[in-house]
Parts: structure tokens; C-alpha cells; sequence
């Protein structure tokens, strides 16, 4: 960057032969008093620094403007190299022209921006890592508008130092931006919404806001802490902690925040945490502020829970009435599909499943979108479903899951194929003309989980093999040999259904 | 310049009396929407730079805007019905609902409420009245206990009315949800919240959805059957079972309960299978041109449907003869071959269920138990109507039980809205009968069959059964944990319309009851 300076060389007859003490004061005034005012912020910083109290709303109105201020002296510094750079081409020699503006400007901004940022961090009860560093990165990147500045006004030729503090200044803001943005906007906004495919490009893990984590088999750490930690710790934990309270683990939570304990064991009515999320969402002390109350059942386990004595070692189950955590059940997450997955698993039938279904429509199609599993419904052809019909299946026997063979003309000399199916989870027989000896033949089918054999003339001779199918829980015996109460396996009592 | 002026206005005219072309163009201007333009010029300008570039990137490069994600659900023109596997592995394969038009009271069905019992004859606190919108109550009305003893059935012990004997052997089978919320309290938009998702008229029924989704097993018969008890036609009429701006081939075919279950399937005297076959093909062969010429795919979906009528000849005359059933059967639950009554029509289901029809959609009538005449008077007319469903419904979940198939079945039973703890009071006067005004604020469905927690009770509501206090279930949030159980993100059966991907939860954010999940 030794370049001359060009704003400096068009004012070479006033600035370079004559140095005028007068003007040299003039010139720098203006440059103290930008100095003096970011060393009153300094100085407020360092001697108020945010504490996590809320002030007067003087302080909190004022201080709302930084975010809106705040771009302006980003966007000007973030010229300045660009100005520069392009600059160095003839064409657009006239570009450097203004740098010096646009610097001073970005200079006043980012004064300005300091000042309000000072107010809203000061009044709007913000304190932890992620205020400090924000705002000391605004300090020091003011400090470096300023030098710049001062470095392209007074400096005739622009050396490297220049070029560093500029390159420093960039990446600076680039930083602080990003630590406000985590501010205003969670800490981790910019790969929330990542989509899986970059995510597992980038390997970026899917973070969330987590508490300390408590024991499992406790109350406090099963029933209470969680709720803490889907509701509260955002603003009440390790990045801010508003109100200076953290409620990411049981002594931060006891320690409680400005005004003293928020908890008092066995006296809900006294404990503030439970006075707030209590009261209504209109109330200017309601917790969680501007979000959603809690539900009626969290709020009954943490009034269940101070009652009981707040204490961080009681059992799980120790508290009586306690809601009974259905209501806590995970929210449904729906599994994506990823065809390219689905077209490899299923690439190796894919051909021949299509050569069935233009044999026999409708009878054969796959489980679902997400797997190569198929499920054959037999049922549909009804009588004109028969034996031979079935062995063009025996190919793909491994892949389906689900075959029903209701009201269909198979016979026992099918009892082979259906034992090929070993993954089957659901067999229907219904109103077929099977017998024992077909069922007797299934004790490969170590998936099942549902046999119907409705309607049909089996005995109770096929019960003892029945009993031995690991993962049976439903046989669907009614209207065949088979009676109820009588002569039944250990194993099937309760699986038996007529 | 005469010369193309005169042209311009054949082509109006040619336009005008060719209706379906002018059509086609108006629907096609009517779905063009400023969405799409603003996509187009940013998606356009992006694409043509993509274009440029496309060859220094990875190999496939999407068109701007195109979601990856979204599921495919076109088939072959021919075969709209054909089936499609759901997005993720089912436990429910279909849908038996069993809609109770008008609104049974909860209060003498399911809800027991022995704090209500106490305050029986006196005023209704105020605290009740406040900022609510009442059909019919005015004034201060009188709080009105359960007109009916209750009792704990089963091994689950849920509290159930003595005016359902014979449902009450099936509780361990039934999962109540006693939160359910509507925000409709009129009946007609109220059953179109329920079986389209939104209040208006013009929207998709939820069987429509499903058969749009997944198709159907059977196709020799309908994927949405509607039969109805005889009575009165739903308030919601025959939108309830309308395919909205769905294709119209996936709209509710409603069967005739008695006599020929659809009209007119038989074959004239003198036209034979055969010669019904040749007329057929000579339709189509038409009605191709027709669908070259304007590209109008309702004309596929009229090729379709006398396809299937055609098929129909033969199973559906089948599928409906409950006459085939024994004695035995028709003794379980109640029903009498040749009369139009919720008896056959739950015997009639089981037979479709076992066909394998996708959804089949019961309607009963007289549920609204206002008091203001003996038919719909809690301790006369309801009665009747207890009597009319509690047979065949308890004989429907235990066939479909024995036979297995409760298990990829689900059975929905419910009406619209619930009934005031309050009792009506139309212009202030006490009435002659004694009856329930309108509750959206709370009111009791229930579940059976595939993928459901059997013999449990879902949300609560006060000690009145006049709000829910704890775990409330939108209209939506049933809708999106069906097609949860179906095997659907509610949010990928969609369908583009007016520049929106128009789905049945609507936009309101809905949540899958997952407590109820098995």
C-alpha cells in the first residue's frame, strides 16, 4: 500500500510546503474530540459495566437504537478497504477520493453505535461472556476507526501499518458482528437451519443451549432441570444471564440472581421463580418473558417440587401426584426422506419388483418411501390369488415385511415360500384353506410379531410351535380349532386374540 | 388491421363456445399467482446465471426454488387411485370413522363429573358466562348434571355411561381424548372443520387426503366410501366428502344405504357385460381426444371413473350384500338387511375395511340434544340414539379385533363440538325437555386400532366438563397425528393451489399428539 496519498497531494501547496501550527490544531480538533468521547465510553465501561440489572427506561430506549445505528459504521468501515483496493486501478483512482469521508464517517458511527450499545447493555439486564466480548470488540474496533482515520488524513504516504490496522478492523467486525447477531439471535442462529446435507459436509452439529447436566434419577434432574433448560436458560444461562440469574444447574439455580433467592424450599407462595411464571403473560414480571407460559403441567411439577423442599438429591418418584410425564413425551420429529439412500437400497429389486407389479398390480408395493421392505397384499385377487401365483414372489421372499394372504386359494405346498420370508412382521391368513402343517413350517419366521389365522381349520397341535416364534404378540386363532382357556402355552397367554 | 381484428374475434368466439379450453385457460391464470411471478424473475435470473456455471459445480444442479424434499404423488393418468406407499413405515393402513352429526354430549357418554352432580338446579356462575358466545342459553342458566349413571369398565377402569352396555366391554381397546377443542360452534362449519380441516367450504376432506396420498388396495371399488344412516344428511351436506381442489376422482363416493348400494351399476335388460365393454372403449377413445385436444384432467378422471363403475359391477353389488353374512353376524350388531341404519352400516364397513377400501366414513344423525323436542331430548330421543350406535359400533371393534385388523385399523368416533354442563334455556324459559346448548370449548373423541395407546384417557377438562384444564387437542392436532399414524409429515401431503402448498392441518402450526402413540 505505498501509495501516495491523493486527498493529501491535491492540497500539497497549503499542507506540504507551509505546516501551519493554527491549522495543524485545527485539523487534529476535530480528531481529539472523537477521542475524548470514546474515552468517556471507555471509562464508562470499565466503571458501569452491564450488570445484568434492568434501568430506567430512558437508558433502555436510547439503548433499543444500537442495532438500527449499529449497521451504518459496519457497512461505511467494510467500504473502506473495498474503496481502497479498487482504487489502485486507474479507472477508478477517483474512488480514493473518498475514503477519508467515508472513514470519518464510519468513525462517528461507531462512536455512536458504542454510546447507545453502552446504554442497552448497561439498562437492558444483560450480563456473561457473550455481552463482554461483543462489547469490548466494539471498543476496540472504535479505537481502530479512529486510528485509521487519523493514519489516512494526517499521513502522507499510507504504509503497511495502515493496511494491517484496516485488515484487523475487518476481521474485528466481522467477530463483533457475529457475537451480536448470537446476542439478539441465539448463539447458534447461523447453522440452526443448516440444511443435513451441508451439515454433515461441514460437520456442524446440530448444538443446542445445554444445562449442566443433573442425575437422571433424581426429580430435580429427570422433571425439574429439563423444563429449566427448554424454557429458561436462553436468557437465564451460560451466554447471558439476565437479571444476573443462571438456571443452568441446581446451585445457580438456588444461588438465585439480583434481588436474592428466587426459591424458598417448602413455600411456593414465597418462591419469586414460581410467583413469576405463575403470573399472567401481561404482567410485567411474567416469566418467560415474551414467550409462551409454561404448561399447566410444568408448572405443577416445579410447584410439586419446591413443596417437597427443593432439594437437588430427592428420588424420582418420591413426590406423590406428580403429573406423570406422558405429556412430557417428545414432539414428533418426521425422519427425511433421502431418495438417493432409498434408490441404492433398493437398486438390487428394484428391477424385478417392477417386473411383478406389472405382473400382478396392485398386490405388491413397497413399505413406505424410506425403505426397500415391500408388503404383498394377496388378499386383493382373492381365490384367483393361488399357489403358483405366490412362487413368483419367492425371489424378493427376504424383503417383505407385511403378506396377506386372506380369502386366497394357497394351499400347503406354499408353506416353503412363506418360510423364505424371514423378515416378516405381519402374516395373514384369514379364511384360507392352510392347515397345520403350513404353520408348523413358519419357525424360521423369527420377526414375527402378527399371525392371523381367522377362518381357517387349524388345531391346537400347532400351538407348542406358536409359542417358540420370539417376537409373536398377536395370533389371531377365532373361528378355527383353536378355544379359548383351552390347553394354551405359557408363552401365548395374552397373545392368543379370538 | 380488419383483417386481424375479425380474427380476434372468431378466436373469442371459438373460445366461448368451446367451454373447457376457455377453462383450462382461466384455471391456468387463476393458479398463476404474483408468488409465482416474483419466483420466476428471481429464479429466472438465478437459473440463467446456474446455467453459465453449471458445468464448474456438482454435476445435477437444481432449478432455484425446487424443494428436494417434497414428496411426488402423480401417477399414471389412467390409474389415479393406484397405490402409493406412505413417506415413512405405517401403522395404520386405513380409516373407519364414525362421525356422530350433531354433537353427542360428552356429559352423558364419557365425561363423569361428580362435582357437576352436586351443583345440579343451581345458577350457573358467572365466571361461565363471561365474554362466551352461546347458540341458544340466555340469560342465567342452570347447571345440569349427567342425565345417566356412570361406572368404571374394564381393566382400565375408564369411567363410562350406562347408556353404552355394550361399548363398555371394549374400553381397553379405546383411547379417549376428553380435551378436544374446536373453535366452530355452529354445526355445518363445525363438520367441515373436522373433515376438511378448515370451516369454509372448498376444502379437501381428510378421505380425500388419504386416498390422494396413499391410493387404494381395492381397485375395483372406491378408495372413499360415505354411507349414511338414513335420518338427515349431515348439516355440512356433501362437501364433508368433497375432494375440494383436489383432482374430483378422490372425493367420498357415498353409497346408498338400502336397495342398490350406487345407482344405476346395474346393466340395463339387453346390454351385456360384453357390449357395455365396446361402448366403453368407444367413450374412452373419445374422451382421449378430448383430453389431447385441451389437456383438462378432469376428462381423465371421467375416463377413470367408468372404469371403475365398470369394475364396480362386480364387487361393489358384493362388498354392500350384508345378506351374506350368518345369522350370527347380523345378531352381534343389530342390523337388518334392507333397512338404513348404522347397524348395517358398521357391517357394511367391515366388509369394505376387509376389501380393502381406504377410508370409509359413517355418518349418524340426531346427536343435537338441545331438548327443544322429544327426538332430541338427553333423556328421550338421545336414548334412541345411544341405542342405535352402541350395538354395532361395540360389534364392529371386536370383528375387526378378531380378525386382526384392528391393528392396521383405525376407528374414529366423535362428533363436532361438545355440550354445555349448562342446561339449555332457549329465550330464557325453562324448557319442556331437557337438553345441552353447544361447547366447542370441550369435547370428547375417541381412537381404536392401529398405532394407538388402547384403555387410556387424554387431556382433562374441569370439574364441570365445561373447559380443558390440561393437555387441549386442536382439530389440526388429531388431523396431523392421523396422518402421523397413516404415515405422513402433515406437512408433505400437500397439494399446490393458488400459489400455496395447500395441506389439510391448514396454516396454523399443528402438533402430533404424540402421548397417544403406542
Amino acid at each position: 500500500m505505498n501509495l501516495p496519498n491523493q486527498a493529501s497531494r491535491q492540497g500539497s501547496d497549503v499542507s506540504a510546503t507551509a505546516p501551519n501550527r493554527e491549522g495543524m490544531l485545527n485539523q487534529f480538533r476535530s480528531a481529539f474530540v472523537m477521542l475524548g468521547c470514546m474515552l468517556v465510553v471507555i471509562l464508562l465501561v470499565v466503571l458501569l459495566p452491564p450488570d445484568g440489572n434492568e434501568r430506567a427506561d430512558w437508558l433502555q430506549f436510547i439503548g433499543r437504537f444500537h442495532p438500527l445505528v449499529v449497521h451504518f459504521p459496519i457497512a461505511l468501515f467494510l467500504l473502506v478497504p473495498i474503496l481502497e483496493l479498487v482504487g489502485r486501478r486507474d479507472r477508478f483512482a477517483y474512488l480514493r477520493l473518498s475514503v477519508n469521508f467515508v472513514l470519518g464517517l464510519a468513525t462517528l458511527g461507531a462512536t455512536a453505535a458504542l454510546i447507545l450499545g453502552w446504554c442497552l447493555a448497561r439498562s437492558g439486564g444483560y450480563s456473561g461472556r457473550l455481552i463482554t466480548q461483543h462489547m469490548w470488540g466494539g471498543v476496540v474496533l472504535s479505537i481502530i476507526c479512529w486510528v485509521c482515520w487519523l493514519m489516512r488524513t494526517r499521513q502522507r504516504e499510507l504504509g503497511t501499518a495502515y493496511a494491517v490496522v484496516l485488515a484487523l478492523g475487518v476481521a474485528l467486525v466481522t467477530w463483533t458482528g457475529y457475537r451480536g447477531a448470537q446476542l439478539s439471535l441465539g448463539p447458534n442462529h447461523l447453522t440452526e437451519h443448516m440444511p443435513p446435507v451441508l451439515r454433515t459436509l461441514l460437520r456442524v452439529e446440530p448444538g443446542r443451549a445445554t444445562a449442566v447436566t443433573a442425575d437422571p434419577n433424581t426429580f430435580y434432574g429427570a422433571r425439574i432441570q429439563p423444563i429449566l433448560s427448554a424454557r429458561c436458560i436462553t436468557c437465564h444461562g451460560e451466554d447471558k444471564h439476565k437479571g444476573s440469574l443462571r438456571l443452568d444447574s441446581y446451585r445457580a439455580l438456588m444461588r438465585g440472581g439480583k434481588d436474592g433467592p428466587i426459591i424458598q424450599a417448602e413455600n411456593t407462595q414465597a418462591s419469586e421463580l414460581f410467583r413469576r411464571i405463575t403470573l399472567p403473560a401481561s404482567h410485567d414480571d411474567f416469566m418467560p418473558k415474551g414467550k409462551q407460559p409454561l404448561s399447566a403441567e410444568q408448572m405443577k411439577l416445579i410447584e410439586l417440587w419446591i413443596a417437597a423442599g427443593a432439594s437437588e438429591t430427592l428420588a424420582v418418584n418420591a413426590v406423590k401426584n406428580a403429573p406423570s410425564g406422558s405429556a412430557m413425551a417428545a414432539e414428533m420429529t418426521f425422519h427425511e426422506v433421502d431418495p438417493t439412500t432409498v434408490t441404492k437400497l433398493r437398486s438390487p429389486i428394484a428391477a424385478l419388483v417392477s417386473q411383478l407389479q406389472e405382473q400382478f398390480p396392485n398386490i405388491l408395493d413397497y413399505d413406505s418411501r424410506s425403505s426397500a421392505d415391500l408388503r404383498l397384499n394377496g388378499s386383493i385377487l382373492g381365490s384367483r390369488f393361488r399357489d403358483g401365483d405366490l412362487e413368483a414372489f419367492a425371489p424378493i421372499a427376504e424383503q417383505i415385511v407385511v403378506a396377506d394372504l386372506s380369502r386366497t386359494a394357497i394351499t400347503d405346498h406354499s408353506a416353503a415360500i412363506m418360510a423364505r420370508m424371514k423378515r416378516l412382521r405381519v402374516l395373514r391368513l384369514m379364511d384360507t384353506h392352510l392347515t397345520d402343517a403350513t404353520l408348523l413350517r413358519l419357525d424360521s419366521l423369527n420377526q414375527l410379531e402378527s399371525l392371523d389365522v381367522y377362518g381357517t381349520p387349524i388345531t391346537p397341535t400347532v400351538l407348542p410351535a406358536i409359542a417358540k416364534l420370539p417376537r409373536l404378540s398377536h395370533f389371531y386363532a377365532g373361528q378355527t380349532g383353536i378355544q379359548p382357556g383351552k390347553s394354551v402355552p405359557e408363552d401365548l397367554v395374552g397373545k392368543l386374540v379370538f | 388491421m380488419s383483417h386481424s381484428k375479425a380474427r380476434s374475434r372468431t378466436l373469442t368466439e371459438l373460445e366461448i363456445r368451446s367451454g373447457s379450453a376457455g377453462e383450462v385457460a382461466f384455471e391456468f391464470l387463476q393458479a398463476r399467482t404474483r408468488r409465482h411471478f416474483l419466483r420466476s424473475l428471481g429464479g429466472g435470473l438465478g437459473t440463467l446465471f446456474l446455467g453459465t456455471m453449471a458445468s464448474k459445480f456438482a454435476p445435477s444442479v437444481k432449478a432455484a426454488g425446487a424443494d428436494t424434499t417434497a414428496l411426488d404423488f402423480s401417477r399414471d393418468a389412467s390409474t389415479p387411485l393406484s397405490e402409493l406407499p406412505p413417506q415413512f413405515p405405517a401403522k395404520v393402513r386405513r380409516v373407519i370413522y364414525l362421525h356422530m352429526a350433531g354433537a353427542p354430549s360428552q356429559l352423558e357418554l364419557f365425561e363423569h363429573k361428580p362435582e357437576l352432580k352436586k351443583l345440579d338446579g343451581q345458577d350457573c356462575p358467572a365466571s361461565f358466562l363471561a365474554g362466551k358466545r352461546f347458540a341458544f342459553i340466555s340469560g342465567v342458566p342452570k347447571l345440569l348434571a349427567s342425565q345417566y349413571a356412570f361406572h368404571q369398565a374394564g381393566q382400565s377402569g375408564q369411567w363410562i355411561s350406562d347408556r353404552l352396555p355394550h361399548l363398555d366391554k371394549c374400553v381397553d381397546d379405546i383411547c379417549f381424548i376428553k380435551s378436544m377443542r374446536t373453535d366452530q360452534f355452529n354445526h355445518a362449519p363445525a363438520q367441515l372443520l373436522v373433515q376438511t380441516g378448515n370451516p369454509r367450504l372448498g376444502y379437501p376432506s381428510f378421505g380425500s387426503w388419504v386416498v390422494y396420498g396413499l391410493g387404494t388396495e381395492n381397485q375395483n371399488l372406491p378408495g372413499f366410501i360415505v354411507l349414511l344412516s338414513g335420518g338427515k344428511t349431515p348439516d355440512g351436506g356433501k362437501q364433508l366428502w368433497s375432494s375440494g381442489f383436489l383432482p374430483s376422482v378422490y372425493q367420498g363416493v357415498q353409497c346408498r344405504s338400502h336397495g342398490e348400494p350406487v345407482l344405476y351399476l346395474d346393466n340395463p335388460p339387453g346390454v351385456s357385460r360384453s357390449l357395455r365393454r365396446s361402448m366403453l372403449d368407444t367413450i374412452g377413445e373419445i374422451d382421449q381426444q378430448t383430453y389431447a385436444t385441451f389437456g383438462n384432467p378432469e376428462t381423465v378422471t371421467r375416463i377413470a371413473q367408468y372404469e371403475m363403475a365398470f369394475r364396480m359391477q362386480m364387487d361393489a353389488t358384493d362388498a354392500m350384500d350384508i345378506r351374506k353374512e350368518p345369522a350370527s353376524v347380523h345378531a352381534r350388531y343389530g342390523s337388518k338387511p334392507g333397512e338404513a341404519t348404522f347397524a348395517n352400516n358398521c357391517l357394511v364397513a367391515r366388509r369394505l375395511a376387509e376389501r380393502g377400501v381406504r377410508f370409509i366414513q359413517l355418518y349418524h344423525w340426531g346427536w343435537d340434544s338441545h331438548g327443544a323436542d322429544a327426538k332430541e331430548a338427553l333423556n328421550l330421543g338421545f336414548n334412541d340414539r345411544c341405542r342405535e350406535v352402541d350395538q354395532p359400533t361395540a360389534a364392529l371393534l371386536s370383528d375387526l379385533k378378531s380378525r386382526g385388523l384392528l391393528e392396521d385399523t383405525l376407528v374414529v368416533w366423535g362428533g363436532e363440538f361438545g355440550r354445555t354442563p349448562m342446561r339449555e334455556n332457549r329465550g330464557g324459559q325453562e324448557m319442556k325437555y331437557v337438553g345441552r346448548d353447544h361447547n366447542p370449548g370441550a369435547f370428547t373423541i375417541w381412537l381404536a386400532g392401529g398405532g394407538v395407546k388402547a384403555g387410556i384417557s387424554h387431556g382433562e377438562t374441569d370439574e364441570m366438563g365445561y373447559e380443558i384444564v390440561k393437555d387441549p387437542v386442536e382439530i389440526r392436532d388429531l388431523h396431523a397425528t392421523m396422518l402421523y399414524l397413516l404415515g405422513f409429515d402433515h406437512h408433505k401431503l400437500n397439494f399446490r393451489f393458488q400459489g400455496l402448498e395447500q395441506k389439510l392441518t391448514s396454516v396454523k402450526p399443528a402438533r402430533v399428539v404424540a402421548e397417544i402413540l403406542a
